[in-house]
């Protein structure tokens, strides 16, 4: 799932990349949401007692209800969300399917064993790592967002890889998700937390692709390789180079293929067909539809049609998706009103003394700048 | 070293007092030239844009370009210990570290009280307000658009502007009844409370009400204001500094056309 450890990366090299906010302070924002992580998270997440929900009849409502309450948290924030659906996987990504098959089936036979044995938490645990969104949720959930007024974007292939086409066309501030990949894919910001539940408290985590090159020192390309070095969903790695030394080596040699000239190669293990310029490929041009040509259409919701939906044919309580929906309305007005910075952009990042001076301070012990004398206190 | 020196402390008073509640702390941009000021108010929909020029000061030295990082909260409270009548230099050395001193003199009484007030780091993202010919220029007395903000406000929380060859006409729809206020150009051009409208392009925009009520607290500063609007432009709202400067508020229109497309 998304790139390895490339949040510790940022982390220790860009950290100013990084911002952390309240998500009301996205307010007037639109951001297209990778619908299949959030959908994974819901089934994972919404639960009770340790169980997934579900009404009278058995189905689960997790997704249904995962999904409803919290597009209407960002809605009743003023934020436009627009949820963007995974289309057929790349042929590319069989490997990682392979593999997340064979956890899957590991994990059922230790889901058993724990049964067996009674132990609880064992299989609470063994539980979630099944969990997987099925067609006929993935179905229920966008009938849904169509009938609460909110878009739902088809994608050819990866839903990370459009909704990153997206922010490149400007249809969308940000993508939000918590798979990393998509600051591979190009998104200009991605957002994460942004579906967690209110109750968690979990503050709104921006990156800013610009600012992580710009700190990294690296081309789009680059960063590209650095990712396909990390680790990503498309072709394995060398095995021995961790974050740190990936870092270096792209910093270093600026290519995997002049990385592969230079390293010892039986020291460091490099796949056998290594597929990794096809990987960059699929990073740089992804299947996707043009960003331009996608339309996206906030409606009114459908407050009868929900209602039917949600209460007559899932059991959802009636006056809390009600009051719910009366949120959303509302909410919906807030968000008709426009952000300064969406008209003006940003020109300069203004410093205020004293910081100011202790850093040009800093600078002064590289090169002397003209000026009045800064006295310094011993 | 930064000195400036305004003969009268009330100009600044009014000044913080009509942006305290937007914006709460505000880089100062010190240079040869002027004191400015650019900050967003926290949710980001109105830009707040001061310039206070040399010629606006009775002395004005400024060694090099500045920013002074100032809690507007503190400022206010520096500037409640000032009579109107007193003037007002404000002072930062260098050698002072992290404080900005204000000197209040009150010359027929021969008293001189300083305050001084701490600054704050602050790292701001600075906008780039480009240089546009707005579609319609609206000019008139303070106490006319402070009147039709709060008429407007009474109805409903969005007020419609828009703009013909003859005339502009302010719309409020609320559940309770509506308030429409149409203004043409006056033909006594001489009177004080005379309207000048000049329209390019017709306009149709909508603001929130709530906003435009707020910046008219800065109706102290000045005589006339300003009014500028482009369609899907933020709206510009401008107050004189006895022609030494200016305080400018911006706001984002609001955006409906999502309710357009619907079917």
């Amino acid at each position: 799932m998304g790139i390895k450890d490339l949040s510790k990366v940022i982390n220790d090299h860009a950290p100013s990349a990084i911002k952390q906010g309240e998500m009301k302070n996205y307010f007037g924002r639109k951001v297209a949401i990778d619908a299949s992580m959030a959908l994974y998270q819901f089934l994972i997440a919404v639960r009770q007692d340790g169980s997934q929900m579900q009404n009278e009849s058995g189905e689960v409502t997790s997704h249904l209800m995962g999904m409803f309450y919290r597009t209407i948290r960002m809605i009743d924030n003023g934020i436009k969300p627009a949820y963007v659906f995974d289309g057929k996987p790349p042929d590319m990504k069989a490997g990682e399917l392979e593999k997340r098959k064979e956890k899957r089936d590991e994990a059922e036979k230790q889901l058993a064993e724990a049964k067996e044995k009674g132990d609880a938490e064992a299989v609470d645990r063994f539980e979630r790592r099944l969990v997987r969104v099925s067609k006929d949720q993935n179905e229920e959930v966008k009938r849904l967002l169509r009938l609460m007024g909110v878009p739902v974007v088809e994608a050819p292939c990866e839903a990370e890889a459009q909704c990153a086409a997206l922010a490149k066309a400007g249809k969308v501030y940000a993508t939000a998700t918590e798979d990393m990949d998509a600051l591979t894919f190009g998104s200009s910001v991605l957002l994460r937390h942004m579906t967690f539940s209110e109750a968690k408290k979990m503050p709104i985590k921006e990156i800013n692709l610009a600012r992580v090159l710009a700190d990294f020192e690296m081309s789009r390309e680059e960063f590209v390789d650095l990712c396909i070095l990390l680790g990503c969903d498309y072709c394995p790695t060398i095995r021995g180079i961790g974050p740190k030394r990936a870092y270096e080596l792209i910093k270093e040699h600026k290519s995997i293929e002049n990385i592969l000239a230079k390293i010892d190669t039986k020291k460091y293990a490099v796949p056998e067909d290594w597929l990794y310029a096809r990987a960059r490929e699929l990073f740089l041009n992804p299947e996707v539809a043009d960003g331009e040509n996608v339309e996206m259409v906030w409606k009114e919701a459908d407050v009868e049609g929900v209602v039917a939906y949600l209460c007559g044919e899932k059991n959802f309580s009636e006056e809390r998706v009600r009051s719910s929906l009366a949120k959303m309305k509302k909410g919906r007005q807030a968000g008709q009103q426009g952000r300064i910075d969406s008209f003006f952009s940003a020109a300069k990042v203004v410093t205020s003394e004293p910081a100011a001076k202790r850093k040009a301070e800093d600078d002064k012990k590289g090169i002397k700048k003209r000026g009045p004398p800064i006295k310094k206190s011993k | 070293m930064f000195e400036a020196k305004l003969t009268s402390a009330s100009i600044m008073k009014k000044i913080i007092d009509s942006i305290k509640e937007l914006v709460t702390d505000a880089p100062f941009d010190c240079s040869e030239q002027a004191m400015c000021l650019q900050a967003m108010d926290s949710s980001h929909v109105a830009l707040v844009s001061l310039k206070m020029e040399v010629g606006l000061f009775d002395t004005y030295r400024c060694d090099r370009t500045i920013n002074l990082g100032l809690s507007l909260a503190s400022m206010a409270k520096a500037l409640k210990c000032a009579n109107n009548e007193d003037t007002c230099e404000i002072k930062y050395d260098d050698n002072d570290g992290d404080t900005v001193t204000f000197t209040f003199c009150d010359t027929k009484r021969d008293r001189t009280q300083d305050v001084t007030v701490k600054m704050m780091d602050i790292d701001v993202e600075h906008l780039g307000i480009p240089d546009q010919d707005y579609a319609v220029v609206l000019e008139m007395p303070v106490t006319e658009f402070k009147k039709t903000c709060s008429d407007l406000f009474m109805f409903s929380e969005t007020i419609n502007i828009t703009a013909t060859k003859g005339a502009v006409v302010f719309t409020s729809k609320g559940d309770s009844g509506s308030s429409v206020i149409t203004y043409t150009p006056s033909k006594d051009v001489d009177s004080s409370e005379h309207v000048t409208l000049d329209v390019k392009e017709p306009v149709n925009v909508n603001f929130s009400t709530k906003y435009l009520l707020q910046f008219t607290k800065a109706s102290a500063l000045s005589d006339r204001v300003k009014i500028a609007l482009t369609n899907d432009t933020p709206i510009v709202i401008e107050y004189g500094l006895n022609d030494n400067g200016h305080l400018r508020f911006y706001l984002a229109p609001k955006i409906d056309d999502e309710e357009n497309n619907m079917d």
